[in-house]
């Protein structure tokens, strides 16, 4: 009788990630290090007034947590970023779904959607403004178009990378052509999808900043705004840390949500030592 | 079992379609006529390339055939045209394919229960027939193990049951347990053989190894070299139960196996 890969070896395969996981951890404490060594050492160079101390830094990004200015102006553009992300990506998800079996549909779509990939969204963004104004709306929607495409591209890359065999399965199975979307191809492509997402994802947070830089009262672009018309540089830095901690904190959801929808995939070396 | 074939296929040939520049694509199947009894385990064997996997995917209606004509339960069903093909004929033709075509985001149970699902037949007597299905090919304790967690070996025995979870009269098998090893092989043959014996399907059952044709079928046809025609048929003496590990020893093997391998070329 066959025994599973799996059961062979859990000790030995257990142990080896965790050694790796400690040691690169380690590794990055290093080099976060190193990278506040410079930083500092570029302060001194320079002065404060061109490039804040990563200590000065540090204290303001506190006492902004404390009483509850990032927290506020980080969550407008969370909020922003959130929403553009979804109302971008869940057309761009279903529409390589809705043409899957309109090839000559696809093929006159596909410059105009190579056209809008290609474009470079945020220079939209005075548009937008004058379209949507200096609210929220202007900043969702260009947020909204920059995922759009790239969300597109990747979804329809997944629908296009369809294993035809299982599809076959499937419908010698009694299988329709709903099954067959929602059992096989969606599946299949969620890979596709999540790698479009991640690629996406600093772009809505991006997209939002510069939409706030442009115009606006609120969020972290206006914080970096405001602090660079007043010369204060350390306010510009406590604001693009803050908006590094919202991608992270983005990154860190989609890994949650792919691990949960992936778990299904055999996990390579490079996952596991990646602590997941 | 006497009376009308179940599944009976009549100067069916093939060739793909050519493309421009090409010279006219060569026939793969050429003019090919058979009948399968209900409840027969037909074996056909050919050499590497014959068009046994072409030949099944016209049966299993996954795939057209140039000319012929099919006949299932003896109404006949289109073959030549792409789109009145019928994949799998209603669900009353199963397939087995050579590669185990588990769904890899499916669990053992969850891709054995997915014919249940897409078909409207979940309930709890089917999912009790799974189950018994799982324990008779010993995939217990497998159950929640995803494919790739899977030896070669369980993810044919998951991709056999699947099949034979939702009983479809007939049964098309490519080659299931080609790329084993003998040991392995060996007892998937003698767990097929078990549940045929229970359930009496008709198997129409392809390899390119003359002993295992020898083993498991009622009669084997043995096709040629592309294109595919029928080189012969041969009805198999050696009675059942058969020992599979032993079936080299038999008396009347020998003289069938000579006869066989005669004809394949």
């Amino acid at each position: 009788m066959a025994t599973p890969l799996h059961s062979s070896s859990p000790s030995v395969a257990r142990q080896a990630p965790v050694a790796a996981w400690r040691r690169a951890r380690s590794d990055q404490v290093l080099v976060m290090v190193l990278l506040l060594a410079i930083w500092q050492g570029l302060s001194l160079a320079f002065g404060t007034y061109w490039i804040g101390s990563p200590w000065g830094v540090t204290t303001r990004l506190v006492s902004g947590v404390a009483n509850g200015d990032i927290p506020r102006h980080a969550s407008y553009t969370l909020l922003e970023a959130t929403a553009g992300f979804l109302i971008g990506a869940l057309p761009a998800v279903a529409l390589p779904f809705a043409l899957r079996r309109l090839p000559i549909l696809t093929a006159i779509l596909d410059p105009f959607m190579m056209g809008g990939y290609g474009a470079p969204k945020l220079a939209l963004a005075p548009l937008f403004i004058l379209w949507f104004g200096i609210g929220i709306e202007s900043k969702i929607a260009l947020v909204a178009i920059t995922v759009f495409f790239i969300v597109y591209f990747s979804a329809q890359a997944g629908v296009r990378a369809l294993d035809a065999r299982l599809v076959q399965m499937a419908q010698v199975m009694g299988a329709n052509e709903r099954d067959v979307a929602r059992h096989i191809i969606l599946p299949g492509a969620v890979a596709y999808i999540f790698t479009g997402f991640r690629i996406a994802m600093p772009y809505s947070i991006g997209g939002a900043v510069i939409a706030e830089l442009i115009s606006a009262n609120r969020g972290l672009g206006y914080l970096i705004q405001l602090g660079a018309m007043n010369f204060d540089t350390t306010a510009v830095f406590v604001a693009l840390t803050a908006t590094t901690g919202i991608v992270f904190l983005g990154n860190w959801t989609l890994d949650v949500l792919e691990r949960r929808l992936l778990r299904w995939r055999p996990r390579t070396n490079l996952d596991i030592e990646a602590g997941s | 079992m006497a009376g009308a074939p179940v599944l009976e296929v009549r100067g069916l040939s093939k060739r793909f379609a050519d493309r421009a520049g090409r010279e006219p694509a060569s026939w793969v199947i050429k003019d090919l006529s058979f009948a399968v009894d209900e409840g027969e385990f037909l074996t056909i064997i050919g050499p590497s390339g014959s068009g046994k996997t072409t030949l099944l995917n016209v049966l299993a209606q996954i795939e057209t055939a140039s000319a012929g004509e099919l006949f299932f339960q003896s109404r006949t069903t289109p073959v030549d045209d792409a789109k009145s093909l019928k994949p799998g004929l209603s669900c009353r033709i199963g397939y087995v394919t050579q590669e185990d075509n588990l769904l890899p985001w499916r669990t053992t149970l969850q891709n054995v229960l997915f014919p249940l699902l897409v078909q409207r037949r979940l309930d709890s007597e089917t999912r009790a027939r799974a189950q018994s299905l799982i324990r008779a090919v010993g995939l217990s304790g497998f159950e929640n193990h995803y494919p790739h967690e899977l030896s070669g070996g369980m993810r044919k025995r998951a991709s056999l049951i699947r099949t034979l979870v939702y009983d479809p009269p007939v049964i098309l098998m490519d080659e299931p347990f080609g790329a084993l090893d003998a040991q392995t092989r060996a007892q998937l043959q003698e767990d097929l053989l078990r549940l045929w014996s229970l359930g009496r399907k008709t198997i129409v059952f392809v390899t390119h190894d003359i002993a295992e044709a020898i083993a498991l079928g009622d009669r084997t046809l043995v096709l040629s070299r592309s294109p595919a025609t029928l080189a012969g048929e041969h009805t198999n003496p050696i009675p059942r139960p058969r020992d599979i590990r032993g079936i080299m020893t038999h008396p009347q093997f020998a003289a069938l196996y000579q006869r066989i391998r005669g004809e394949v070329q």
